[in-house]
């Protein structure tokens, strides 16, 4: 029987009324973001319209790491994004070492530094300094822990690898002053460009110990070659960290209102990371003059 | 941030801790430079040779010497080796031998063009003259080859004295690296760096100045001007 349509019109149907099912769910799928392109915060209070451009540093698993198909992971990230979203902001990250990061933020090159930086009296009258997380430092051993290494005298006359410029590195030094004073033997100190380069030299013997915080010791504890053989060590808390108030304001009300939904609870507990003692959060320290 | 802090400029240009740190590097390129210059020759003499094992076997260390990077190089002898359980270095030797092997490929291909440079009738002659292979060398070639490699060495002097700084991926802690842990404190980033590049460009003028008057001792025979025939003046 001779049809209105051609054979060739009549397998366009489907594609046709496929096509119309596209359009449809486009319409949804952009809907969301639609609502969410509503930005609160704009230039000159952020670098780039409509991101937020942050700097990190992911080379310390669970808290900020790369995955295998070089896609951003972790605690960090994922509370740094709930932030972003709350403020109708895309998250930019950059990836670049810590020693770059405090400079980067004078330079303008990033809106935050998220890569749980921890506070300090120096560095809160730098830039504006947001706690949200609480967290220890840990000394790394070689597995099973062959040198028996319990408490801080026992790394007398080791040598430690440790990333450079970090609170970590501070605080060994603060151990090896620590060591010297008690005139116990003196502490070696290796300053490593990365953690992924201080953890290799303590894989390869090169070092005895190798400092990192708690979170990503026991990481390297459950999934690599070493031990977590002190811990608990000068707690302190992380931040965020800018150098524009107005962002900084914005995204303290942003983790208030996360705290008020359950999301920061959650997230924190999912990964084992100690939460702030206050429960709301603030700019901590004066901020730049 | 302030835009340049005068107080902290001096504090760093008078800071022991860097300065000592200039001894360090000073150190890694002298010591580089005897072991890889060693190495270097060795290597040219074996590229040079008739005996088709000595020039390939001395062609494949330069293939691999020169054609990875200098990091990844002292990365593996400081990490790599241990780990294998082969040999552990200390952090000195890895820096010495790491940038003196890598140093040596680089070398060993400006030794030969120099030896190349002269003339062969130079080397019959002295056959003739009945010199032994390692007169010859030592006595003809090596005097008259050394004026066309100390520029090209010279420059690689000046290159080793900032390539020193690579170490400090092995934790080595020279000026550059001391100057990046000073940063740390104060966050007198630009003033610490600034302090860094001068203390540079003093090692470096220095060793411009060694280097002028060693080009001169060698071009003693050639006058003045060193690249004119002199025996067109004479008739």
């Amino acid at each position: 029987m001779p049809s209105e349509m051609t054979q060739g019109e009549q397998m366009m149907q489907p594609i046709i009324r496929r096509r119309g099912l596209l359009k449809a769910g486009a319409a949804l799928a952009l809907a969301p973001s639609a609502v969410r392109a509503q930005a609160k915060i704009a230039p000159p209070n952020i670098i780039k319209a409509g991101a937020l451009v942050m700097s990190i540093n992911p080379t310390l698993p669970p808290l900020q790491y790369v995955n295998d198909k070089g896609e951003l992971q972790g605690m960090r990230v994922e509370l740094a994004n709930a932030c972003a979203r709350k403020l109708g902001l895309t998250p930019e990250y950059i990836r670049t070492e810590f020693a770059t990061m405090i400079p980067g933020l004078a330079a303008k090159r990033w809106d935050m530094i998220n890569t749980g930086i921890f506070f300090t009296e120096e560095r809160s009258k730098l830039m504006y300094m947001v706690p949200y997380e609480q967290a220890a430092i840990s000394f790394l051993a070689a597995k099973g822990n062959p040198l028996g290494l319990k408490t801080i005298d026992d790394l007398a006359g080791k040598r430690i690898s440790v990333e450079l410029g970090g609170i970590e590195e501070k605080r060994t030094r603060e151990v090896a002053d620590i060591i010297a004073k008690k005139g116990l033997k003196p502490v070696t100190v290796m300053t490593f460009n990365n953690f992924g380069e201080a953890f290799q030299a303590l894989r390869a013997g090169q070092s005895d110990a190798a400092t990192c915080i708690d979170a990503t010791a026991m990481y390297q504890q459950q999934h690599s070659d070493f031990t977590r053989a002190i811990s608990g060590v000068f707690p302190q808390t992380a931040c965020f960290a800018f150098a524009n108030k107005t962002l900084a304001l914005a995204v303290v009300d942003a983790l208030n209102e996360l705290k008020k939904d359950g999301t920061y609870d959650k997230l924190l507990d999912q990964y084992g990371v100690l939460k702030i003692d206050s429960p709301t959060f603030a700019i901590s320290g004066p901020g730049p003059a | 941030m302030k835009v340049w802090n005068w107080e902290g400029f001096w504090s760093y240009f008078t800071n022991l801790y860097l300065l000592e740190g200039a001894l360090w590097t000073i150190g890694l390129t002298v010591s580089t430079l005897v072991l890889g210059g060693l190495i270097g020759l060795l290597l040219a003499v074996m590229r040079l040779s008739r005996h088709k094992a000595l020039s390939y076997g001395a062609q494949t260390y330069i293939w691999i010497f020169r054609g990875t990077p200098l990091l990844v190089q002292l990365i593996i002898i400081y990490t790599g080796l241990p780990q294998l359980g082969l040999v552990r270095f200390t952090v000195v030797q890895s820096a010495i031998i790491g940038l003196a092997l890598n140093e040596a490929a680089y070398l060993s291909e400006i030794l030969r063009g120099g030896i190349l440079s002269v003339a062969r009738g130079q080397t019959e002659a002295a056959r003739a003259m009945g010199l032994s292979p390692f007169q010859i060398f030592r006595l003809v070639v090596l005097p008259q080859a050394l004026r066309v490699i100390i520029p090209p060495l010279g420059n690689s002097v000046n290159g080793l004295l900032k390539t020193t700084s690579i170490a400090s991926v092995i934790s080595m802690e020279e000026v550059l690296r001391r100057g990046q842990i000073l940063m740390q404190q104060k966050f007198q980033i630009l003033e610490v760096f600034v302090v860094v590049a001068i203390i540079y460009l003093a090692m470096t003028t220095c060793w411009d100045f060694v280097q002028r008057r060693i080009e001169a001792y060698y071009g003693k025979a050639y006058g003045a001007t060193a690249d004119r025939q002199l025996a067109r003046d004479d008739h």
